[in-house]
């Protein structure tokens, strides 16, 4: 019986405005206010801004349409943000997943104290990243780090982790992989113990090795909770802020400078909250696409869909 | 000609505090207001009696300052006494230095200023006091009512008046009489820090020249001590204060033409700006090996702990390296004045900040906002504030007042300092932080090896050249 027939029966309008439409409003209220008070607005206001010329000093906030877009593709900075920002998903993504995918394998193996090594594995997630930055930073500190003392001290000359052009990045990204692995150990962790073990049962009755038993068996079945944490991985990887901030501030010679870090200069630094604006919508537009392009071909490939 | 004080002393020119703003005025009308404005003495006879500290007891202000850099701290401790001595209740927010730009932008731009008195960076007073956001200070400085008889605004120094107190704003320069901002809560411009005890045993003197301070580095330089350091990170204080020095001192001439036309020109590649670059990647053999990590804590870290042997800093961190309790160098350390090329002035950048009204705050209570800032920025206050948080003073007075100078030997090179201090041009236009970072982000690319001192330079002038296009500022 439909919500109308009920109405009907009892008499009551269940129509948006009728007595069960108050109710409806009343309870959807507070959630409808909240979105529309800190999701909507903020949106639609950085939209507006995005096409005015706000700065804190001078600008009037006067509309100037797609400038700011059209100086932004002519910006070099903007495009090796883009390009550092690319890197960064791609490598540190890519680490994680191959990482994570490997020791929840490696935890389901169910050895002695593998409980008590799968909590502190997970120690590095809870810190906030700002202070894995910070805290890092110091480990690295060239003078009077303690990682480069113990490289010094086994008789190697310890890199220039954050100081090079060519090391920054890589270290940026072990920080990374170092904090955000153990959340893909955890989501394929979970989903190895949901795994149905008749199928295991009949591969080995089959004859199957362990490594064909992975290949067409555990990887396929693991393939949503691989691409759910991947995917989650690249979202939160592509617009990653505070780390950035603590560990390399974006430098050295901007080779760390990420399209997030890049929109933090233009509006906490420069105060030109219009070009900031835009450089954030085109980061939306970037995450918008590269998502549906990855859930789309998730759904084309039946095997991968649960 | 009664206006002349009759015990006025010769070769001083004394006045009531009344006949100043007149004579100010025409000074300022004669095109030469800034240096006889703060060559006469203001003398007030019958201000003591005029003048009621209660006047406005039970009045709540607000200020808006920058935090964590010590004067807050000073402030806060003296908010009781301030309360005790003119009732006024002084409420402090002091966020960040980022959030408080952003905040002050946007309250200067609104209809109602929740504070009374607000602190703005000298890199800003261009853009916060010529865009017509602070009140006239010149009919509360010249009344005996409402300025205490002994605040004394001649006591200021002039190089930090001009920083953030005057401006003109029909030709939008920091020029004339009219008064916007009073120095503080702190003024500072960078000095010249060397280990006498090194420099004794090599025996070597303090670099008066960017050669001696290079031949002194490359004597010095041995294991555990590097013969000199700077901030050689991708840090705003490498482009202030190392390449801004050295590039001031050997004749450079960072910016030509008119901030508000449109030749507003940088001549950050020019043979002084390549060469002032040149000479810190010169010293890189005889800086401590990660010099180009080194910002500021690295470096105050350094020199305290007796690893570096010289160095060109913001005269804020004396305070740290004579405290024997926080440096191991307190009683080895010297200061002077920055090197320079023969031939050329031995000044710096001037830092610093100013205290003003905003234009927009409560009409009611601007007398009583004014009462409080000349307490904030009394003699008093200011000697707190060296004394208890080595803030870098203000005012002349602290600067010789001979108990601080006992215990703060670098004062008199910084007060030197400041006097001949430059404001970096840059910082009249508002992009003057995209400007530097830029500057400074080549420039460390240069000192990693990423590219030579001309492309470095050359690269900075493209960039600055297509920042200012952006904003108006060059055709």
């Amino acid at each position: 019986m439909g919500t109308q027939a009920l109405a009907e029966g009892s008499g009551i309008s269940a129509g948006w405005f009728g007595r069960r439409g108050a109710e409806a409003w009343l309870l959807l209220g507070p959630c409808l206010f909240y979105l529309a008070t800190f999701a909507i607005f903020p949106l639609v206001y950085s939209l507006r801004l995005s096409f005015t010329d706000l700065t804190a000093a001078v600008g009037t906030g006067r509309w100037v349409g797609l400038k700011n877009y059209s100086d932004l593709l002519a910006d070099p900075q903007f495009w090796n943000a883009t390009k550092n920002s690319l890197i960064m998903v791609a490598s540190a993504v890519t680490i994680q997943v191959v990482l994570g995918v490997a020791l929840a394998m490696f935890f389901d193996l169910q050895l002695r104290g593998s409980s008590i090594v799968r909590g502190i594995l997970a120690l590095p997630m809870l810190i906030t990243p700002i202070v894995v930055g910070v805290m890092w930073r110091a480990l690295l500190n060239p003078d009077w780090g303690l990682i480069n003392w113990a490289i010094a001290r086994v008789g190697f000359e310890p890199p220039n982790w954050l100081g090079s052009v060519e090391m920054a990045m890589k270290t940026l990204v072990l920080v990374d992989v170092w904090q955000w692995t153990p959340f893909v150990v955890i989501i394929v962790y979970a989903r190895l113990q949901a795994l149905p073990h008749d199928v295991f049962e009949a591969a080995q009755i089959d004859g199957a090795g362990r490594i064909s038993t992975f290949r067409h068996i555990t990887l396929p079945l693991l393939m949503p909770a691989i691409l759910f944490a991947g995917i989650f991985r690249a979202v939160d990887e592509f617009r990653s802020f505070d780390l950035i901030y603590g560990l390399t501030y974006g430098g050295p010679a901007r080779t760390t400078t990420t399209l997030s870090f890049f929109s933090f200069q233009n509006g906490f630094q420069f105060h030109n909250y219009g070009y900031a604006a835009a450089v954030a919508y085109v980061m939306l537009l970037i995450l918008v696409a590269g998502t549906t392009i990855l859930l789309r071909y998730v759904q084309l490939r039946p095997g991968h869909t649960q | 000609m009664n206006d002349i004080d009759k015990n006025a002393r010769p070769g001083r020119t004394e006045l009531s505090r009344r006949h100043l703003i007149k004579r100010a005025a025409g000074i300022g009308l004669l095109g030469t207001g800034f240096d006889r404005l703060m060559n006469v003495r203001w003398i007030d006879p019958v201000a003591a009696a005029a003048y009621d500290p209660k006047k406005y007891a039970g009045t709540k202000i607000s200020i808006l300052m920058v935090g964590g850099e010590g004067e807050d701290r000073a402030i806060a401790d003296l908010v009781p006494e301030l309360e005790a001595e003119t009732g006024i209740k002084l409420e402090i927010q002091a966020p960040a230095l980022g959030a408080l730009i952003e905040k002050t932008f946007q309250i200067v731009k609104s209809d109602h200023s929740p504070f009374e008195l607000i602190s703005y960076l000298g890199f800003l007073t261009t853009q916060l006091v010529g865009a017509g956001g602070f009140e006239q200070l010149n009919t509360y400085v010249d009344s005996p009512d409402e300025t205490p008889p002994d605040w004394d605004f001649k006591d200021f120094i002039p190089a930090a008046v001009k920083n953030v107190g005057i401006y003109d704003l029909k030709t939008h320069t920091k020029s004339g009489s009219a008064i916007y901002g009073v120095p503080g809560l702190e003024s500072t411009s960078c000095i010249y820090f060397y280990r006498k005890d090194l420099l004794d045993a090599a025996g070597l003197k303090p670099a008066q020249t960017w050669e001696e301070f290079n031949s002194n580095a490359q004597k010095l330089h041995k294991a555990g001590v590097a013969g000199c350091s700077f901030i050689g990170a991708n840090d705003p204080s490498l482009g202030l204060v190392d390449w801004f020095t050295r590039f001031i001192t050997i004749g450079g001439t960072l910016m030509t033409g008119d901030p508000n036309g449109k030749d507003f020109r940088p001549h950050v590649d020019s043979p002084e700006g390549i060469a002032a670059l040149q000479m810190l990647i010169d010293t890189l053999p005889f800086a401590p090996q990660n010099v180009t990590q080194y910002g500021f804590a690295e470096n105050v870290d350094g020199f305290s702990t007796g690893k570096i042997a010289q160095m060109i800093f913001w005269a804020t961190i004396a305070g740290p390296i004579f405290d024997k309790e926080k440096s191991l160098v307190a009683d080895k350390t010297g200061t002077a004045v920055v090197p320079a090329a023969p031939g050329q002035k031995h000044r710096s950048i001037l830092g610093g900040w100013g205290v003003g009204i905003p234009k927009n705050a409560d009409p009611a209570k601007k007398a009583a906002a004014w009462r409080a800032l000349t307490w904030l920025t009394s003699k008093k206050t200011n000697a707190y504030e060296v004394s208890k948080y080595q803030v870098s003073a203000s005012r002349k007075s602290t600067f010789e007042d001979p108990d601080l100078v006992k215990r703060f030997p670098y004062l008199p090179a910084s007060a030197k300092a400041i006097t001949d201090a430059e404001v970096m041009t840059t910082a009249y236009i508002p992009e003057v932080f995209e400007l530097n970072a830029a500057l400074c982000v080549e420039f460390n690319k240069a000192l990693i090896g990423g590219q030579d001192a001309k492309a470095a330079c050359a690269a900075v002038q493209t960039q600055w050249e297509a920042i200012l296009r952006k904003g108006g500022h060059l055709i």
